[in-house]
């Protein structure tokens, strides 16, 4: 199955009650220090807390930058909660939305062949997603991650602006303690 | 960020240190353009010391690895592991990018 973006305001990933919340200005040089005062929240020793610092940091980056384009007098809020067995986090920019889901999804849905049909000269078309708006600096690849990484899902409001996303993580074995 | 660069007779190698994100790869892409400008046609990325990437260190290796095919240049990149190679996992281009074990290896590759 292709792992999609998905668009439900009635979604519950949505639901923000019982979660933690911040508020940042659009400032692009605290973004990595943004992060970390959110993932520090992250309960100590759940598995491979690089990555969600990192997986997070890009949605961040994705309101500040593409949402509110930087703009030092637009906000961001986020909410999030963590536990030993999961993730969340929602995140809300003051920008016009985006738009273009359905493409996308359309776009991830030929990557996503190419890469079963292991045709890499055709992924080389398929390997960043970029539109007239990227700039030097954009990857093209953060949500491509993103729907891998946050296995619960990866939701937009209708107007585009609020992204929420969940993570499940493996439960512990218990161990056995050897004298 | 640190970029230091070694010459292995005709092959340079690239050593990357620190973090390869939205604050510093465009570094590793000007660096590498001139070099290929200088006409350099074999060179390696080395991360054995990034302990962090993101989707821009990502889009530079990609961005690299584009400009290489089209001008013929052989490029490898080696050394990636740990939370490095978890990130470019969840993009699934392990099998895409030019990926070797170890700088020896590529160095082996190149001049062969």
């Amino acid at each position: 199955m292709v792992k999609k973006i998905q668009q439900d305001d009635n979604h519950m990933l949505l639901v923000k009650n019982g979660m933690l919340n911040k508020e940042f200005p659009s400032d692009y040089r605290q973004i990595r220090y943004f992060t970390l005062m959110i993932a520090q929240k992250a309960p100590p020793g759940i598995k491979e807390v690089n990555l969600l610092e990192q997986q997070i940091s890009e949605l961040i980056k994705n309101a500040v930058k593409h949402g509110n384009k930087s703009d030092p007098n637009k906000r961001i809020k986020v909410w999030y909660s963590f536990s030993s067995l999961n993730a969340r986090i929602i995140i809300e920019d003051e920008g016009k939305g985006f738009k273009r889901i359905d493409d996308w999804n359309s776009f991830n849905s030929h990557r996503q062949k190419c890469l079963l049909d292991e045709d890499f000269e055709k992924l080389a078309e398929y390997v960043a997603y970029r539109t007239s708006e990227s700039d030097d600096n954009d990857g093209g690849n953060a949500l491509f991650a993103a729907t891998e990484y946050w296995d619960e899902g990866v939701v937009f409001n209708r107007k585009g602006n609020t992204v929420a996303v969940g993570k499940r993580f493996p439960k512990k074995r218990p161990g056995i303690e050897i004298a | 960020m640190e970029l230091k660069i070694r010459k292995n007779n005709e092959i340079y190698v690239i050593d990357v240190s620190g973090e390869l994100d939205l604050y510093n790869s465009h570094k590793l892409k000007e660096l590498v353009m001139k070099m290929v400008n200088k006409k350099i046609h074999k060179f390696v990325i080395n991360l054995q010391n990034v302990e962090y990437i993101d989707s821009s260190g990502i889009g530079a290796l990609i961005y690299i690895y584009s400009t290489a095919k089209k001008l013929d240049i052989e490029f490898l990149i080696s050394n990636i592991h740990g939370s490095v190679k978890k990130v470019i996992e969840l993009t699934k281009l392990m099998n895409y990018f030019p990926i070797v074990n170890k700088v020896g290896d590529a160095v082996k590759r190149l001049a062969g």
